[in-house]
């Protein structure tokens, strides 16, 4: 006859402990890592470019994609170290991923990890990678919409990153609706308007980045 | 989308439990999923029962326990069903989610 036997633990058990580990190691050395999240498109690798092209800050990236090295080459072209994670179809980064990626970087004098996670607003929202905090990112040619038709990643964002905003006047984009959803979903999350394209908007997002870098020495 | 992976990690660590306590045979997986995770039941129950032959849990029943979101004031300490952010008592909008989160293995049947 079967037994049943309770055994009550997260499913992602596994992952959450390498999660867990990457977090307290980059807490004992005092480096800030970031989860960029936002669909196909929206800009995060173009946000990363506008970033590091100057930096004031030591930054590495790591760059989720389900197949090919493009973003890496983008991210290499501004001198900033960087590993490209293949998933072969996978939607989301894991922590497992993560950790094997990152023992192909120096850490030494680092103040902050960027990882690009895979391009799509649903599945990324749901795996920690032992990051300090999420980033959501949402373009104005996707539509106003989007905060509230996958709230999960606004509601766990940090920052909420409106990109693209050089086409504000070219498109009907609601900015009121998208930013009255985005402060219901997510009162305390930063809320920031960008152009990594014509710079608008850039040095407000390095000037938080900063912040929480310098929250994070120790 | 997200649903295979997550039945990649149920079977990984039935694996190493049936390892460690020496069962032969898991005969149903309950695994409790709340409605925020964003998983679809019916795509989980098909990528279990793909995913799921050749190791010890094939044939096995998956039962998946929905919980539903409630949510919770931090400043009253109201609680009300579903998704809101202002406090329906005191109109607060420190609020958290309460359930709905959750993505545990709950419990398994097995043949020793």
């Amino acid at each position: 006859m079967p037994r049943r036997i309770a055994i009550q633990r997260s499913v992602m058990a596994a992952d959450e402990k390498i999660a867990e580990k990457i977090r307290k190691d980059f807490s004992k050395r005092g480096v800030l890592m970031l989860n960029l999240i936002g669909s196909p498109g929206s800009g995060k690798t173009a946000l990363l470019e506008g970033t590091l092209k100057d930096p004031v800050f030591r930054s590495v990236v790591l760059e989720g994609d389900v197949a090919t090295s493009r973003d890496a080459e983008r991210i290499a072209r501004t001198g900033t170290p960087v590993v490209q994670i293949n998933t072969r179809g996978g939607c989301h980064l894991e922590a497992n991923l993560v950790e094997k990626a990152l023992e192909d970087l120096e850490m030494e004098g680092v103040d902050v990890v960027f990882v690009e996670n895979v391009g799509n607003l649903v599945c990324p929202a749901e795996f920690d990678l032992g990051e300090d905090y999420k980033v959501a990112l949402c373009s104005v040619p996707e539509g106003p919409d989007k905060p509230l038709k996958y709230p999960h990643l606004f509601m766990k964002a940090e920052a909420v990153l409106l990109t693209k905003v050089d086409l504000l006047e070219h498109l009907d984009f609601d900015r009121n609706l998208f930013w009255k959803d985005v402060k219901e979903l997510n009162p305390r999350a930063e809320r920031l308007e960008v152009s990594a394209l014509r710079g608008e908007g850039m040095a407000e997002w390095i000037s938080v980045v900063e912040r929480w870098i310098r929250a994070k020495r120790p | 989308m997200h649903e295979l992976s997550l039945v990649g990690a149920v079977i990984e660590s039935l694996e190493e439990l049936a390892r460690e306590r020496g069962w032969k045979k898991v005969t149903k997986v309950t695994l409790k999923i709340g409605q925020m995770r964003q998983v679809i039941p019916e795509v989980m129950v098909f990528s279990f029962s793909v995913a799921t032959e050749g190791t010890i849990m094939e044939g096995s029943s998956l039962e998946i326990l929905e919980v539903p979101v409630t949510s919770r004031c931090l400043f009253c300490g109201e609680e009300w069903d579903g998704l809101s952010f202002i406090c329906p008592r005191c109109g607060s909008d420190q609020i958290e989610t309460a359930s709905g989160m959750e993505m545990d293995l709950e419990s398994v049947e097995v043949e020793e």
